[in-house]
């Protein structure tokens, strides 16, 4: 600690070198990550009792078809789609269509995986994204106040309703907003993404990017209010995992040496907390973000399913069980890699905010 | 006790004779004191009762002097002084009492009121910098941030003014150091930083709190030398909490020594140094090594140790460790006032002036 001080400010750039640096390192290990993420999930594939042919073949055959009928269908089907050949020639053309960024086509319609996670990536990230919003905003605020109010009924009622909050089930949360706020109240849609009969034509899919794009504003509000829902569904139970972590790094910061200097120096108590707790005590919360992230993730597969939206989650269930595998594959790879992305992202953001960090 | 591990320099008492200090007879001249303490008491809830961290204390402060407060850890020195600024106000915590700031009862003030004072009137310099700076942020912005919160000038002139202070804290290169953060320094320009801090806004008065013990020795020194110098330079009225008596002999004027709770003996540097009165000054000056005594396998220690629980005996609460203590000593709660001592010089030691055998035993 102190020899590393002593030298940095006697080498500036090296100093100003080591960030990018930095940033370029953690970039490096993303391809890594994906490599052996892959190679799971084509193995787990396979591993998977069951197979497409049967289930092709067995979706195209009518009652009275032989037994020997389907077995002879299912070996067609099975060249047709290539898998008549070893694992080993098929993990080899997965891993060389991987890199030259070609994953595959559905083995129902045809369709690129490309083009399907051109659609489905941006409303999966378009609702963990705003999830993650309404969390961290919902925890930091309920995480603050019950630190500040420390032992009182608020701070008790606080931590309760987060502790609840973070136990439920996304699938039992989203069913719950569906009855009260879909069914009974009838406030808000609980479908899709997008009213059916709004004519949206996506150029980027993501519909504030594509609001701004085709000086169409009228999108947004529909967009939004598609979005409410499932994105609390997803937001509170990490919110209320973020409740107790704030809290916790609050009261901590609070009990630090700068704060009782900030006090010292006659600042309120609300500069206290703005200037010097804050972000002080956002360091613990961004590392939960980054993993939590993950958990956000799991949870936006039973959300998707829930309010039936067409995400990535969705996409990849349908596919799991259909035997799809080049659609889940595609679709897991999509689904790590923005987890990688987004852990990357956090990373940095650490940098951001704890300057003690920012050398090589 | 870690007074005698702790690394410390062997000038206590090492026959340089205080030159005349003109500060000393500050109190006793005809000016109003800056700071005049009545009565002060701080409590704490503590589990089984309150525990008196500082026992009643009388004390004034005179327009810039040195004040040391001296004492063992937990004799009440720190709660003292962050009772003034109300940096230990809780809800476990009564402070009761009256410490006038010119005319001004710091007590008696809200904390709206009192912050007002704090790091205008009186600013502290905190012990451990490191701690006690905000990582996150640039030094420069810190020092900023004290201006800012007293002044009204804008960021740019206050970053100035930032600037200026780090070159009078003997920074060198400060418009670069101002842009780094406290990990980027040493330990002894974190405290220089601090010190920028306290002096920030020319406050009537400084604490500083223990503010070298973080430190090397090569570097106290130098800090201390600071300090002293910055002391004198604006006329700020320092009151220095410590536990080490080598910093007291080298910067103070006044000392004042505490011992579970209550100022047992006060008067000017020399007279406390080279003629302690009361028997617990004089045990903690012989714990002390002198370069010119004699070579002693072991230093004396004061048997027993301070008094820690909720419990306070009803006369001398140094009685149950001293060696001379006998009955009178148990009946009430020794004053300070001038007893045998020199003109000026107060005790609360309610044994004859034979107890100089203290000091030989």
């Amino acid at each position: 600690m102190t020899t590393v001080a002593a030298v940095v400010p006697r080498r500036p750039l090296r100093d100003r070198l080591g960030t990018p640096w930095l940033v370029v390192r953690r970039l490096l290990a993303v391809p890594i990550v994906m490599f052996f993420l892959a190679s799971a999930v084509f193995v787990a594939m396979r591993l998977l009792p069951g197979s497409p042919a049967t289930s092709l073949a067995a979706g195209g055959a009518s009652g009275d078809t032989s037994a020997a009928a389907l077995r002879e269908n299912e070996a067609q089907i099975n060249e047709a789609l290539g898998l008549d050949k070893s694992l080993a020639h098929q993990y080899g053309s997965f891993l060389s269509d991987i890199v030259h960024l070609d994953l595959g086509t559905s083995f129902y319609g045809g369709n690129s995986i490309r083009t399907l996670l051109g659609g489905a990536l941006p409303a999966t990230i378009e609702l963990t994204v705003a999830a993650m919003l309404i969390a961290v905003l919902l925890g930091m605020v309920t995480g603050v106040i019950a630190a500040l109010r420390k032992d009182t009924w608020i701070d008790n009622l606080t931590r309760s309703v987060g502790t609840v909050s973070f136990s439920l089930p996304w699938f039992a949360l989203g069913v719950l907003a569906i009855v009260i706020f879909g069914v009974w109240l009838q406030w808000l849609p609980i479908i899709g993404r997008m009213p059916s009969a709004l004519d949206y034509r996506p150029t980027t899919n993501f519909v504030l990017l594509d609001a701004i794009l085709q000086d169409r504003p009228e999108l947004i509000w529909p967009w939004f209010q598609h979005l409410i829902l499932p994105a609390t569904t997803l937001a509170l139970s990490m919110a209320g995992f973020i409740t107790r972590i704030v809290r916790a790094s609050v009261l901590e910061v609070l009990g630090d040496d700068f704060v009782r200097t900030a006090r010292m120096k006659g600042l309120s108590g609300g500069q206290i907390l703005r200037r010097h707790v804050l972000r002080n005590s956002s360091l613990p919360i961004v590392t939960v973000l980054g993993l939590q992230f993950g958990s956000l993730l799991g949870g936006s597969v039973i959300t998707e399913t829930v309010f039936s939206y067409p995400g990535v989650g969705n996409m990849l269930v349908n596919a799991i069980l259909q035997r799809d595998y080049p659609v889940v594959q595609g679709a897991a790879l999509a689904i790590a890699l923005l987890f990688t992305l987004v852990n990357v992202a956090t990373d940095l953001l650490y940098l951001v905010l704890d300057p003690r960090l920012r050398k090589a | 006790m870690t007074d005698r591990t702790e690394p410390r320099r062997a000038q206590v008492g090492d026959g340089r004779d205080g030159e005349g200090r003109e500060g000393m007879s500050l109190i006793q001249g005809d000016s109003q004191p800056l700071l005049s303490i009545r009565g002060l008491k701080v409590e704490f809830d503590v589990p089984g009762g309150r525990l008196p961290a500082v026992g009643g204390i009388d004390l004034d402060l005179g327009h810039g002097e040195v004040l040391a407060l001296v004492g063992e850890s937990g004799s009440g020195k720190s709660a003292l002084a962050m009772s003034l600024v109300g940096l230990n106000r809780g809800p476990r915590t009564h402070i009761s009492g009256v410490a006038a700031l010119n005319g001004q009862d710091l007590v008696a003030k809200s904390e709206d009121q009192l912050r007002k004072v704090r790091g205008k009137d009186i600013a502290v310099v905190f012990q451990d910098a490191l701690a006690a700076l905000n990582p996150t942020q640039k030094v420069g912005t810190q020092i900023a941030e004290m201006i800012r919160t007293h002044q009204r000038v804008t960021r740019k002139r206050a970053w100035e003014r930032a600037v200026e202070l780090l070159r009078e804290v003997g920074i060198a290169n400060p418009e670069q150091r101002a842009k780094t953060y406290p990990h980027q320094l040493s330990g002894g320009m974190r405290q220089r930083v601090m010190i920028a801090i306290g002096l920030a806004n020319e406050p009537a008065v400084l604490i500083a709190d223990e503010p070298t013990t973080a430190l090397d020795v090569t570097i106290q020194a130098q800090v201390l030398r600071l300090l002293k110098r910055l002391q004198t330079d604006h006329g700020t009225t320092v009151v220095l909490i410590t536990h080490d008596l080598g910093v007291v002999a080298e910067v103070a004027d006044r000392v004042a020594v505490m011992y579970a709770g209550r100022i047992v003996e006060q008067g000017t540097r020399d007279q406390v140094l080279f003629a302690p009165q009361h028997p617990y000054t004089r045990a903690l000056l012989s714990s002390v090594p002198r370069i010119d005594g004699p070579a002693q396998e072991r230093l004396p220690a004061i048997a027993g140790s301070p008094l820690s629980g909720v419990d306070r005996p009803s006369g001398c609460a140094f009685a149950p460790r001293c060696t001379f203590a006998h009955d009178a000593c148990n009946s009430a709660q020794p004053a300070l006032i001038h007893r045998y001592g020199m003109p000026g010089q107060l005790d609360a030691c309610v044994l004859g002036p034979d107890r100089e055998k203290v000091a030989v035993s």
